[in-house]
């Protein structure tokens, strides 16, 4: 009876943090990932799954070092940068977290857009209705059972791990392509494997994890819990990631059929669901775009005003909120025009943006470095050697993977 | 009129034109209510390890271009000790947040404004306007029409939350504020700052703030706090207070936050813990002031005089039999009108014409009977009519508005 009603508390103590890891890490699995993972699996097969193995490790340990920032300044990543790096570098972290978004905003509505195409309805009617259905609902304040019931459809993506399943891939191969490093010295697989880790370790996902921390007021008492939810979390998103890419490099790069619309994404799931698959992807991505749609221009909002000491938040008035409401209308109004570009490609839009994530991501990710190694700010918590040998890893990798993806276009290895 | 952010880095030069090093930092030792004038000049050289200060009487004459002192600058009396009391605008204030009491707000510190106020150069102001980011980063000449405005916070309205100067010395002037006011404070600094400020003031005051707080916010600060000093608090607030503060807690920290309060306090609470949120019994306090129909009025003001302090608010005197049966109510108006010999049973309204509560009554009952008998507190009854409790207007109001 003790014994079991230990366990019970235990267990409840769990429940209250679990949370900002697991939800971090599913929007994770947005329409830009979506995408992402598709077309690496699709275009290249599984030779990419050692990139995916080793930026699950680099996404459990930055976003350990988020949440531990968190729980330890109490305060967002914006203010922590402002207070001890000054205006200068303020602006350009800044700078560079909100291009990041914007191009993450804009692969979500690319996501939107594209997951009606499947059904021929044309972007221009689905994404305005798109933008004014998040701009109400971030007003009208239901934000939060909102982004709980995408949350839930967000599950649909436990599809593609029995669709991996019944497709009966060589699993061998693909466990030895996780550890065996391939690589290609062309332009697009550069561009898909930076498009790869930009859309697993995202700026925005560094922000993100630290608020919701500060928010929901976890302290260093939760921070074991918070830290196996962190690492628990990584490792979901990248089993789905992986199941993604199997899916597709076994019933499409198989056959030599490459992504160009969300139709073409759509026919990995076919061994599973069969005619239902294009319904069945269209819905996955419908609800992780939407997800994306609603945590983003929030976040991009409260991160900048935090930085800049603007007031936030949703009970402010009009008048004195107003720097905040314009970034988040901002935000919802640009993306949605990008898309509604004739002629753009849905599925380069989704793509590209990951890049702009990933060539963004390192300049963030110091700023955390720094941060995660003063004394003054962390005090004993700062950071282990392994996890800045990990951390450092992750930076200089996607530094020179970007350098070279600069190199081989402007050499022209296409 | 200058702003700070034109010096940092500006070469100093003594009195013989050498140069001496650059400005880093500038020091004040703030006083409430007044403008504070410079006290020292931190400067960094890379001759010397370390950085040194130099009290701001010896500056001769300071602009953006150079910065001269009016003596000749000797090594022998360097200084390097930081000077009690005071507080280093650029480290502990530029870029740092701030409590603007004037708006009752946290803003962060774009840039200060230095001026002369009774002959001497002093922080007078502080610009929290997009301006003052956009000087700081050089990009004035996008405001080429200047239509951008100036936003300056009154220094003397203003208190600094990091560094030398701490919340506890500060809060002697937020005390000043209206709790309503304080709290809205509180929600915007961070959990640490937050926690500080509450501590820092007086029990009574800290109850009012808490009371006043956001219920989401209000939960995380106390559990930051811990039972400790949240027990003190909550030892000062109303009753169904501190049963709303409890509510919020799992069952394992609200026995343990219950420890900490006088065994009487502990008893009442656990009692109105047992009732659901939204009902009377949830709602009511059991803070009033309860007399039987055979005293006289002149009894009854005594005793209001006397237990007064421990009521949030009191509008009405509530009578009860020996054996607790609601028998009515008298207002303090009538309390005012009548003689001090008169008994209280003939001038209270009978229990038939004041409306009363049951304690499972839901919130769109008590508001019915609220408003159909113009109560501003009404009377809330068990199921053999004794008195349990009171639920005031502004508890039903809260409940209504909770983030207002």
């Amino acid at each position: 009876m003790l014994k079991t009603k230990s366990i019970l508390k235990k267990l409840a103590f769990i429940m209250a943090v679990v949370g900002p890891g697991i939800i971090a890490a599913n929007a994770d699995n947005d329409a830009g990932g979506i995408t992402t993972y598709s077309i690496a699996g699709a275009h290249f097969g599984v030779k990419m799954l050692w990139v995916l193995f080793l930026i699950t490790i680099s996404l459990a340990v930055t976003q350990e070092m988020g949440v531990r920032i968190g729980v330890i300044t109490r305060q967002g990543l914006g203010g922590i940068i402002r207070e001890n790096f000054g205006i200068k570098w303020t602006a350009f972290a800044m700078v560079a977290m909100l291009v990041a978004n914007l191009g993450t905003i804009t692969a979500e509505f690319a996501g939107v857009a594209a997951a009606f195409s499947i059904f021929g309805i044309s972007k221009f009617i689905v994404v305005p209705l798109a933008a004014l259905a998040v701009w109400f609902i971030l007003l009208k304040g239901t934000f939060r059972t909102t982004q709980k019931i995408f949350l839930v459809f967000s599950a649909f993506y436990i599809v593609y791990i029995i669709n991996g399943f019944i497709i009966h891939p060589d699993f061998g191969e693909a466990i030895t392509s996780l550890v065996k490093p391939t690589i290609e010295w062309t332009t697009p697989f550069l561009l898909t494997m930076i498009a790869l880790i930009g859309t697993t370790i995202t700026p925005w996902g560094q922000f993100f994890i630290q608020s919701y921390v500060v928010d929901k007021g976890l302290d260093i008492k939760h921070y074991k819990t918070e830290k196996a939810e962190v690492y628990v979390g990584a490792f979901i998103t990248d089993i789905v990631s992986f199941f993604i890419i199997i899916s597709t490099a076994a019933v499409l790069y198989k056959h030599g059929i490459r992504i160009t619309d969300a139709k073409d994404a759509a026919m990995a799931l076919r061994p599973l669901a069969g005619n239902l698959a294009q319904l069945l992807f269209a819905f996955g991505l419908f609800s992780a775009s939407m997800l994306g749609a609603f945590i983003l221009p929030t976040a991009t909002a409260y991160a900048l005003c935090e930085a800049f000491g603007w007031e936030s938040g949703f009970n402010t008035t009009w008048k004195t909120g107003r720097t905040f409401y314009s970034i988040i209308l901002f935000t919802i109004i640009v993306p949605a025009l990008i898309v509604l570009l004739p002629k753009i490609s849905l599925i380069k839009i989704m793509i590209l943006s990951q890049d702009v994530n990933g060539i963004l991501l390192p300049f963030i990710l110091i700023f955390v470095m720094k941060i995660i190694n003063d004394k003054r700010i962390m005090g004993e918590h700062v950071n282990k050697p392994i996890g800045n040998i990990i951390a450092w890893a992750t930076i200089y990798g996607i530094i020179g993977a970007t350098v070279v993806l600069v190199v081989t276009s402007l050499l022209g290895y296409n | 009129m200058p702003y700070i952010s034109e010096f940092i880095n500006t070469t100093i030069q003594d009195s013989s034109e050498k140069n001496i090093g650059k400005l880093k930092d500038v020091l004040i030792r703030p006083r409430a209510g007044t403008y504070a004038g410079l006290g020292y000049i931190l400067v960094k050289n890379k001759k010397y390890k370390k950085d040194f200060f130099i009290p701001f009487e010896q500056v001769e004459n300071l602009s953006n271009k150079e910065i001269t002192l009016k003596n000749v600058f000797s090594e022998s009396n360097i200084e390097h000790t930081v000077p009690p009391e005071h507080i280093f605008l650029i480290k502990d204030v530029l870029d740092q947040q701030i409590v603007d009491m004037g708006g009752a707000r946290v803003v962060r510190v774009n840039d200060l404004k230095l001026g002369v106020f009774e002959g001497s150069m002093s922080v007078l102001g502080i610009d929290i306007s997009f301006k003052g980011l956009l000087r700081r980063l050089g990009l004035t000449f996008i405001d080429f029409f200047k239509m951008m405005p100036s936003n300056l916070i009154d220094w003397r309205q203003a208190h600094p939350i990091k560094g030398a100067l701490r919340l506890d010395t500060v809060s002697q002037n937020l005390t000043k504020l209206h709790p309503a006011d304080l709290a809205n404070i509180i929600e915007d600094l961070n959990i640490k700052q937050g926690g500080q400020l509450v501590t820092s003031l007086d029990e009574r005051e800290a109850a009012k703030v808490l009371e006043e707080m956001d219920p989401h916010l209000k939960k995380i600060l106390i559990k930051h706090m811990g039972p400790e000093k949240v027990g003190k608090i909550i030892e000062r607030m109303s009753v169904d207070e501190a049963v709303d503060v409890i509510k919020t807690l799992s069952k394992d920290e609200a026995r343990h936050f219950l420890s900490f309060l006088q065994e009487g306090k502990s008893k009442t609470v656990q009692k109105l813990l047992s009732h659901p949120n939204d009902t009377a019994g949830g709602l009511m306090t059991t803070d009033f002031v309860r007399v039987t129909p055979d005293w006289t009025v002149g009894d009854t003001i005594d005793e209001i005089r006397k237990i007064s302090p421990s009521l949030r608010s009191l509008l009405y005197v509530y009578v009860t039999n020996k054996r607790d049966i609601f028998q009515g109510t008298v207002s303090l108006r009538r309390l005012l009108l009548a003689q001090s010999h008169q008994k209280i049973s003939s001038i209270m309204k009978k229990t038939r014409a004041t409306g009363n509560l049951r304690v499972h009554n839901k919130i769109n009952e008590i508001t019915t009977t609220m408003t159909k008998y113009n109560l501003y507190s009404a009377a809330v009854l068990d199921k053999k009519k004794r008195l349990v409790g009171i639920v005031t207007i502004d508890d039903i109001m809260r409940r209504i508005r909770p983030n207002a």
